[in-house]
């Protein structure tokens, strides 16, 4: 018995530095050794004579990886893709491949993953690749990578992008604030879409979502917009990119030049105009623009732009969901804003505005950014379905008046409103009227309540 | 050459292994070994009568601190990056998987070993007098195991271990009282974040590893002030059943005789203490029923030892550790579960969470802790103590039966799933 033990014990100790030397050896032939043997091989084939070929074979296997503290991320990409940023490999097969057309998106500065998505920290194909259990970020296919431009592009015009121009452009106008938070500004009827890209959905799911939302999410309060496919990809691509990541400096200050030229378009399209004036030219609700950045400090000014009612508790000045670099153009046009400059703005509109026209084109800009449009519709004619609400949908607001008073009409903005059922008893409707009151100020709601007013068709016996 | 045997001889100070004096000084004189008797009762190696069940825990716990410790050099206790290093241990370190693998499967491993040696321990009937005290050493020890396991859970800082961690500590907080403060003294906030990472990392490194250390000292020790590993009660004499079965004291109750103190010899403390001893003692006629623990205990302890060594290092050459995604408090994974073995208790907190929660959790530990000074049942003899196996049977099963409940047939929303059909949808 005793020599048995004696024997099993030496098996055991046998077979545990086998284990070990099996676990050695695993850990020592990786696949990316495998990747890394093969590339030499190519590229010792381009060597002149033997002694360089010998010289490129004897390259020790070693892990590449960038690491890129301003994106948080470590990227091992080119651990195996070797030949990424080496022009000679432009015809190389994969994984060795030159990637072209890179500009100033040098891997060194920006890694892969930033655009492609994948896991940036996996040293196999299968983990990089992101196409594993637990890894919620895959490779993105090439129909949607350049969505990721716009996860340090955030505003202005992506070069080679429309997408996301486009993108942008209609959650602005489409009243997609209505119901969604971006930024902090939004209703919130909707899930926040901060950072919806982060939250890893598959960009097919997204598209189809956007064409007919019950189609992939049953019971969804979002109406069916009758979104083109294009307008579908396009909105696919803005959310993509959607993320609340702190980028490094380096990166967000490569969005665009805050220069006084963006400032001016910015000037033009948030329509600053319609409250204040410069240098006497221009609306008088909100203070004289001309010298501004003399009177205030930087400092001052931005946070103007981000809260004003932090800065001047009660001050009527909307907050505007812009991004550092937006502020920093505006207010670098407002350094060198002139009269006469304003005065050539004002020129481009139709007509003159009277201080009402003001208020009211400011209460359709309100109308229009705080996503009124996405349910009532960007004329007002409502008709969006809204299941077992009174007519089945949502009401226009073109008659408004024959049934509201106007303070009534404030008082259903300002504090909300269910809508009366069809059904008494049958379910609740989707959609709802929200309440404003910490979103807007009464200043808002107002001049809101004077756009719809100033929009209001009588009734056709009326009329006659 | 008079040198190198100097040497040799100023380490090892013994008589060779040859000699009966050899063997026994091979013990005594090693202060790692002297833990052991120099002989020991032949039953007692019985594999059928122990399954080398302590041994086998304690050789998992010595896998974990030494993985443990090499783990520590690879890990930083504050998320995110705690989770980058799990993966660079992952993809990076060499030979990285294989040491996490290890540790956790030989936690899984300990967690398991510590329940079944309990089961022994209380089959044989062990923990009876005068060994109650050392039953309760043991039950502290199943707790600090459950600690440990439960505090590592949540250093890979992943889903897994968040949502776990988040199920666990919210089934403590269910105390009356005092369980939302215990819950934000063990969390260092009212949430799962960086504080209870921290807090966690030192519990689990430094002062349950400690405890149990300071305790496993204690319960070894006791092992051989209580008289050794109790007999099996198959290979009780039957002249002798009566006085062994009630162990304690031998049967007579005259007092220890002093021998006269010899010329030829010194004298240990133990040998001038006159008295009853408290504990087995082993009479000269059991003598020829003894044998010397080198090599007879000694070779089945390495061979325990290189059996769970391989079995672990086997486990971990095939079966990876789980890690899920990065922690993320906004994205609960439903159903959220605590580690498998508070399963059992998140199941009964799914029906109340004051009764299953506190109630039945406290009762159980209560009732571990009484078990030696409740039963007053001195036999050992599983026929004279039908109701204390039955009644722990039940006990043991309904916890394995809770375990299984909640591990493989709960779904989303807490719901009776059965492990064969797939739930489709889930978070969205």
């Amino acid at each position: 018995m005793e020599s048995r033990l004696q024997k099993i014990f030496f098996a055991l100790s046998f077979l545990a530095l086998a284990l070990i030397i099996a676990a050695a050896w695993q850990a020592n032939t990786p696949t990316w050794k495998t990747y890394q043997h093969n590339f030499l091989q190519l590229e010792a084939q381009g060597e002149p004579n033997a002694v360089t070929k010998a010289a490129v074979l004897a390259t020790p296997p070693e892990v590449h990886q960038v690491m890129l503290t301003g994106l948080q991320r470590v990227d091992r990409c080119t651990t195996c893709h070797l030949g990424a940023e080496d022009p000679t490999m432009k015809d190389a097969p994969e994984p060795f491949r030159y990637h072209a057309n890179l500009g100033p998106h040098i891997s060194s500065k920006f890694g892969c993953t930033i655009c492609h998505g994948g896991q940036g920290l996996a040293t196999d194909k299968e983990g990089a690749h992101g196409k594993v259990d637990f890894w919620p970020n895959p490779l993105l296919s090439k129909d949607y990578i350049r969505a990721s431009c716009g996860r340090c592009h955030k505003e202005g015009e992506v070069p080679g992008v429309p997408e996301l121009t486009e993108g942008r452009r209609l959650f602005e106008t489409q009243g997609c604030r209505g119901c969604h938070k971006l930024n902090g500004v939004g209703g919130s009827i909707g899930p926040d879409l901060t950072a919806e890209g982060a939250n890893h959905r598959a960009p097919e799911w997204l598209e189809r979502h956007f064409l007919s939302p019950n189609a992939v999410s049953s019971g969804s309060a979002m109406p069916n917009f009758h979104f083109t496919t294009e307008q579908a990809r396009d909105l696919t691509y803005y959310m993509l990119s959607l993320t609340s990541e702190e980028m490094g400096t380096y990166y967000s200050s490569v969005r665009l030049i805050p220069g006084p030229e963006y400032g001016r378009q910015l000037f033009v399209e948030k329509n600053c105009i319609a409250c204040h004036m410069v240098g006497g030219i221009g609306a008088k609700t909100g203070p004289d623009l001309l010298g501004v950045t003399k009177r205030h400090s930087t400092e001052w000014l931005d946070e103007q732009l981000v809260n004003p009612e932090l800065v001047y508790p009660g001050s009527s000045m909307p907050a505007y969901d812009l991004e550092p670099n937006a502020r920093k153009a505006l207010l670098a046009y407002l350094d060198s804003a002139t009269p006469d400059d304003v005065q050539l703005i004002l020129s481009h509109k139709t007509r003159a505005l009277s201080p009402e026209d003001v208020a009211i084109e400011a209460g359709k800009q309100d109308f229009a950014r705080f996503g009124c449009v996405g349910c009532h519709g960007t004329e007002l004619q409502g008709g969006v379905a809204n299941p077992n609400a009174q007519g089945g949908e949502v009401p226009s607001l073109l008659h408004v008046s024959d049934d509201y008073t106007k303070d009534e009409v404030i008082a259903i903005i300002r504090n909300g409103r269910a809508p009366p059922l069809d059904n008494a008893s049958g379910p609740t409707p989707p959609l709802y009227m929200p309440s404003w009151k910490h979103v807007l100020s009464d200043e808002d709601i107002h001049r809101i309540a004077d756009y719809l007013w100033s929009k209001q068709q009588k009734k056709a016996k009326d009329s006659w | 050459m008079h040198l190198i045997r100097d040497i040799w001889q100023s380490i090892v100070r013994r008589d060779p292994l040859s000699t009966d004096k050899g063997k026994s000084e091979l013990v005594f004189l090693n202060v790692w070994l002297h833990i052991h008797p120099a002989k020991v009762k032949k039953e007692n190696l019985k594999f059928r009568h122990t399954f080398y069940l302590g041994f086998i825990t304690f050789f998992l716990f010595l896998i974990l601190v030494t993985t443990g410790i090499a783990l520590m050099c690879y890990y930083r206790p504050f998320p995110p990056q705690a989770y980058q290093d799990m993966k660079d241990l992952q993809f990076v370190v060499f030979m990285g998987p294989f040491l996490r693998n290890m540790h956790r499967w030989a936690a899984h491993g300990m967690v398991v070993c510590v329940f079944l040696h309990m089961c022994r321990v209380f089959y044989t009937g062990s923990y009876k007098k005068p060994r109650q005290f050392n039953w309760v050493v043991g039950v502290f020890l199943l707790l600090l195991t459950l600690g440990l396991s439960f505090t590592g859970y949540l250093l890979p800082w992943d889903q897994l271990a968040y949502w776990a961690i988040t199920v666990g500590t919210n089934i403590g907080s269910y105390a009356p009282f005092i369980g939302g403060q215990l819950r934000e003294l063990l969390l260092g906030g009212h949430s799962v974040g960086e504080a209870a990472l921290i807090r966690f990392y030192v519990l689990h490194v430094a002062v349950l590893p400690a405890a149990v250390i300071l305790l496993t000292i204690v319960h070894f020790w006791r092992v051989r002030k209580d008289g050794g590993l109790s007999r099996p009660v198959w290979k009780l004499k039957p002249q002798k059943a009566e006085a062994l079965v009630t162990i304690g004291a031998p049967a007579t109750t005259a007092a220890l005789q002093a021998t006269a103190a010899s010329s030829t010899k010194t004298y240990g403390l133990m040998e001038v203490v006159t008295g009853k001893p408290i504990f087995e003692t082993v009479t000269p006629e059991e003598e020829e029923d003894t044998v010397f623990s080198y090599p007879y205990a000694f070779v089945r302890e390495a061979v325990a030892l290189m059996a769970t060594v391989t079995t672990i290092m086997t486990m971990s050459l095939f079966l990876n550790a789980p890690l899920e995604e990065l922690a993320n408090p906004a994205k609960t994974p439903n159903p959220a579960k605590a580690p498998w073995y508070f399963l059992g208790l998140q199941e009964l907190v799914s029906h109340s969470a004051l009764l299953g929660g506190v109630v039945a959790p406290a009762l159980m530990v209560i009732a571990l802790l009484a078990i030696p000074y409740l039963d007053r049942n001195p036999s050992r003899r599983p026929g004279d103590r039908k109701w204390a196996l039955w009644l722990f049977t039940f006990f043991v099963i309904a916890n394995l039966a809770l375990i299984v409940l909640g591990t493989f047939f709960r779904g989303p929303g807490w719901a009776l799933v059965p492990p064969w059909v797939h739930v489709v949808g889930g978070a969205e």
